[in-house]
């Protein structure tokens, strides 16, 4: 049985962590007041159903938020009071998803297209947003994230994210259909309004996983895996958004199903990995590189392009989308899968050659440390390991092994040995960059947790 | 921390910059875009008078009943337009555009005096559709400058319920 506790977390003599923390709580603050101003004032103008949607899922929001915080600091706790805080978390996120889940159902879809048709779209854009997720979480090769913080970032995006914009695109779309020629002109101010807001309320996501939970945010990888979490997250909630709507729209002419159809096509399988999940993992991207460059003015500037690049991508694809008509025949199915590849596959593919450089990047320094910890002769990671723990493929064939010899026990014991090694690997490539602010013991409880895991396994 | 390490950081960061500079390329495309689509300086003071938007029968073409914003899907709407309210050395249209922002009723280009005997600008039915379909819809009087209209003279929404 293991009963190690995880490495303390702060470093009283950081003087990083504070400011961190201080920052996390202004971002933070200004969400919760954004969420206030933002369902006030759609409930006073707008008058509509979006309006008390918005009114009544604040609490919801709230709740969720605090639940979310206190699930992720949970895990920096010891064993003995982390459950107690992850039942809070639990019982609080869970209270906040089902307010929220009446909400939009009461008030939003059921109220455009009824509750079967808001049941049936949300259900049918989950696998594929959770095979997103898993797609996405596995692109981490080296050092995989936990599922937690992956599914609180999907989260974000799909109840806070979609939550802060409706506000501000409220009161951008209705002041420039008040002011402007309809036509190009409109259309570009709409395509700037998307770009820069749904971006932004992603994006403030992954910049506080990171001020938070640091420990968790190694490197570019993390931030486009975290990125596109959050994408994926804000995709689930705008596709059963549109489904709905159109739903309703199409209906009464009998097309309800087919309207539906393509829009879950082309949000959930089409665009899947190609729109929201790209544009976000960008701001990811910026962050994960702004946590290893030493310069605080190089760490500004990455931020700030990685959010240039989400913004333009996103703006690109709403303005210049129409650029490329579908023709109503046979070869308008072949025009959209071009449109996408053509307007977003640029955008995706310089994505994936950041995540494979970013992969090669931390693979090369995890070997590296790995090979130092089997100089070092603690035990922790022996040296006819290191050629297995640097493979995935191998490591997935350790962890078949112990499958096929002792079950699925065997298997995950394997996983957990592996995964131990690979923090402690992680742990030192931060130390010696000077990019980490646990006391040098930290590193220490992690040797030891692997020396006791590998005592596990072998009994 | 080796220079090899470092190296292949300051490339990861380069390539975001490099990547960030090109989406600062596309945003400015999309200003430009957007100023000549919207220059500045056109507004010349001039409105239209929009009479109203009333019920409309396709069958005499007219339009029955009062003045009003909101119709359910199943009735057929237009909007009045007081042409002699502009000045006639100006090139103006009028155009309805639904929730999606497709043009779904169109009168001139042409002179205010020209389009006198189109003063009713009903909606569209979309082809193959028996109803209009449901959601905000805006009529607009604009003026022409170019083959493009470049100022609003008149402006008004109306909902068409679900």
């Amino acid at each position: 049985m293991i009963s190690t506790t995880t490495p303390p977390a702060a470093n009283p003599q950081s003087r990083l962590r504070p400011g961190r923390y201080r920052i996390a709580f202004a971002l933070a603050a200004l969400v919760v007041v954004a969420l206030v101003a933002s369902s006030l004032l759609n409930y006073v103008y707008l008058d509509t159903i979006p309006g008390r949607a918005s009114l009544y899922g604040l609490l919801a929001v709230a709740l969720i938020a605090l639940g979310t915080f206190i699930l992720v600091r949970a895990y920096t706790r010891d064993r003995a009071t982390r459950r107690k805080h992850l039942i809070r978390a639990a019982v609080l996120i869970g209270l906040g998803v089902l307010l929220w889940l009446l909400v939009i159902d009461v008030f939003l879809f059921t109220q455009s297209a009824g509750p079967g048709v808001a049941a049936v779209c949300a259900l049918v854009c989950l696998p594929t947003t959770a095979f997103g997720l898993l797609v996405v979480r596995r692109m981490d090769r080296n050092h995989k994230e936990p599922w937690r913080l992956v599914l609180v970032a999907a989260a974000w995006g799909a109840i806070v994210a979609t939550s802060l914009v409706v506000w501000g695109e409220t009161i951008w779309e209705q002041s420039a259909q008040h002011a402007l020629v309809p036509g190009p002109g409109l259309d570009t101010s709409l395509a700037f309004m998307a770009g820069i807001l749904e971006e932004l309320a992603k994006g403030l996501a992954v910049l506080l996983l990171f001020l938070v939970m640091r420990n968790e945010f190694d490197d570019v990888v993390d931030g486009i895996v975290y990125g596109a979490a959050v994408g994926l997250g804000f995709n689930y909630l705008e596709s059963i958004s549109y489904m709905t709507n159109l739903y309703s729209i199409f209906a009464p002419e009998n097309n309800g199903a087919v309207a539906a159809g393509i829009q879950w096509y082309g949000r959930q399988v089409l665009g899947l990995f190609f729109g929201h999940a790209t544009y976000t993992a960008f701001i990811g991207a910026g962050v994960g590189i702004a946590r290893q460059v030493p310069r605080m003015r190089q760490k500004i500037l990455a931020i700030v392009a990685g959010f240039i690049v989400a913004i333009a991508g996103h703006f690109s694809w709403d303005a210049w989308a129409t650029l490329f008509p579908i023709e109503n025949t046979l070869f308008g199915l072949v025009e959209i899968h071009l449109r996408t590849l053509i307007m977003t596959g640029p955008f995706t593919a310089a994505l994936i050659a950041l995540l494979l450089f970013g992969i090669r990047y931390e693979g090369q320094n995890l070997l590296d440390q790995m090979h130092k910890e089997a100089a070092s002769g603690y035990g922790a990671i022996l040296p006819e390991e290191v050629a297995v723990l640097a493979s995935p493929w191998r490591r997935l064939q350790q962890r078949l092994q112990a499958l096929n010899r002792a079950g699925f026990r065997a298997y995950f014991k394997v996983s957990r040995l592996q995964t131990a090694q690979l923090d402690l690997a992680m742990e030192r490539w931060h130390r010696e960059r000077k990019e980490i602010d646990t006391p040098l013991e930290a590193e220490q409880q992690l040797r030891n947790r692997v020396i006791q895991l590998r005592h596990w396994v072998t009994a | 921390m080796s220079a090899t390490t470092y190296d292949q950081l300051k490339v990861l960061y380069r390539t975001l910059l490099v990547l960030a500079t090109v989406g600062t390329v596309i945003l400015a495309i999309g200003l430009v875009q957007f100023v000549y689509f919207e220059p500045p300086g056109q507004t010349t003071g001039v409105k239209a008078n929009i009479v109203g938007v009333y019920q409309y029968d396709p069958a005499t073409k007219s339009t029955v009943g009062a003045d009003r914003s909101e119709f359910p899907r199943t009735e057929e709407f237009a909007a009045k337009v007081d042409w002699s309210s502009l000045p006639n050395n100006l090139v103006v249209d009028a155009r309805w555009y639904d929730s999606f922002g497709s043009l779904r009723g169109l009168v001139g280009p042409a002179p205010p005096s020209s389009l006198a005997a189109e003063s009713v600008i009903p909606v569209d039915v979309p082809e193959g559709f028996h109803y209009v379909l449901p959601g905000r819809y805006t009529f607009v009087v604009e003026r022409v400058k170019d083959g493009a209209p470049v100022e609003v003279l008149g402006r008004r929404f109306v909902l068409v319920d679900r």
